[in-house]
């Protein structure tokens, strides 16, 4: 992890002042590199927390779906698959779209950044808004998470019948709800991201605010990753 | 500064992206082939896939500070834990509700003496049914008859 590169830009010490840090680096730190490396490993300290907020989900899911196996294939079912993989395959290209606008800040391309980044915040809103067809579609017909479960109308009305239905519901509402949260503040996020590059804020010698977002916006796609299969498909 | 900073080149992200797609065509594609107890590792297997495509190329994990790898690892680790003790928990309460407080052994030993006892008694001890007494059938047999032919002239 030494290299070379994080002791070479000190040359301060024997200067007064800090005129010849870049505008970036904070005082408290050697080197870009090393005020780089600080705030990725800080990130990904706060993505483990992040995982470990959706992993309390994924026990519930995992112990229910144990106890009533039944109710939660009969429940996935009225899920429409064709949404699903229209969102998944949405997520995965704003996933993309995130690594490429990394990649052309890296290279001084920030035209392309830029549209890259706005790229994913439109492809994020299209993921919100199938999810608002998808959620409205199911309270139409009384499908509510906990106690307001009252399935009715051709497609649900088996549901009602069915003992743990309800729970399967629950889960997927508060799963879904909590990712479809953390997709609404990547926007935000991504969206001053966007703003502070099209600004000149950002070159590859600083641009710790797109790579930090970018990781962030890949942790929501990888929790969409698993709730896709285990929601819609099985 | 940041000169050493690995830039992914294009062609990775898309080439990485496409196996992210066909593994999601995948996906769907083998909830229409009857798996049976499959299905659901299956489709955990292929989501671990695409999750380990984005963390090491999309987010760069492969190429990263190792440090980073290490905090990641040691998480997903916990998540593991996590829902693998619950399970132990949870996937067999219940399980335990017919225990004994006697040991095995003692509950061979108990076993073994009914038996023993059951080999002493012989077959005259055991007999409850009219069916077990063949030898003295035909003298009841006679008895029953003309009461039953009584019951039928008082009616």
């Amino acid at each position: 992890m030494a290299t070379e590169t994080e002791t070479a830009p000190a040359p301060t010490t024997t200067d007064e002042g800090h005129d010849h840090h870049p505008d970036h680096l904070q005082h408290h730190f050697v080197s870009s590199q090393q005020q780089f490396d600080s705030a990725k490993l800080g990130m990904w300290l706060f993505l483990i927390t992040e995982v470990l907020l959706f992993s309390g989900m994924f026990v519930a899911y995992a112990v229910y779906r144990q106890w009533h196996p039944e109710a939660f294939v009969e429940a996935s079912a009225t899920l429409n698959t064709m949404f699903g993989t229209i969102n998944t395959i949405v997520l995965l290209t704003s996933s993309l779209t995130v690594a490429l606008s990394i990649h052309y800040i890296q290279t001084d391309q920030i035209k392309k950044c830029v549209y890259n980044l706005g790229a994913t915040v439109l492809l994020a809103g299209g993921f919100m808004v199938i999810k608002y067809f998808e959620y409205m579609a199911k309270f139409e017909h009384g499908v509510y998470p906990g106690g307001l479960f009252d399935p009715h109308g051709a497609h649900y009305e088996h549901l009602a019948q069915i003992p743990y239905a309800p729970q399967f519901f629950s889960i997927y509402f508060v799963m879904t709800g909590i990712h479809g949260a953390h997709v609404l503040i990547g926007m935000a996020v991504i969206g001053w991201v966007a703003v502070r590059a099209w600004q000149g804020a950002y070159s590859h010698e600083y641009y710790t605010p797109v790579e930090l977002t970018g990781l962030y916006w890949h942790l929501v796609d990888i929790v969409w990753i698993f709730l896709f299969p285990m929601l819609y498909l099985i | 500064m940041a000169d050493d900073h690995h830039v992914l080149p294009k062609d990775t992200l898309f080439k990485v992206f496409g196996g992210l797609i066909v593994l999601t065509i995948i996906t769907v594609a083998v909830t229409y082939v009857p798996l049976g107890p499959l299905n659901v590792p299956v489709a955990i297997a292929i989501a671990t896939a695409k999750a380990a495509l984005v963390v090491l190329f999309f987010m760069a994990l492969k190429y990263d500070n190792p440090v980073n790898a290490l905090t990641f690892t040691i998480g997903i680790i916990m998540v593991v834990v996590f829902i693998t003790f619950t399970l132990f928990d949870t996937a067999f309460r219940g399980d335990l509700g017919n225990v004994s407080s006697q040991t095995v052994e003692e509950i061979e030993r108990e076993q073994k003496e009914a038996q023993e006892q059951m080999d002493q008694l012989s077959p005259e001890d055991l007999r409850v049914a009219p069916a077990d007494y063949p030898d003295q059938r035909g003298a009841e047999s006679g008895s029953v008859e003309p009461s039953g032919g009584g019951d039928e002239n008082e009616q």
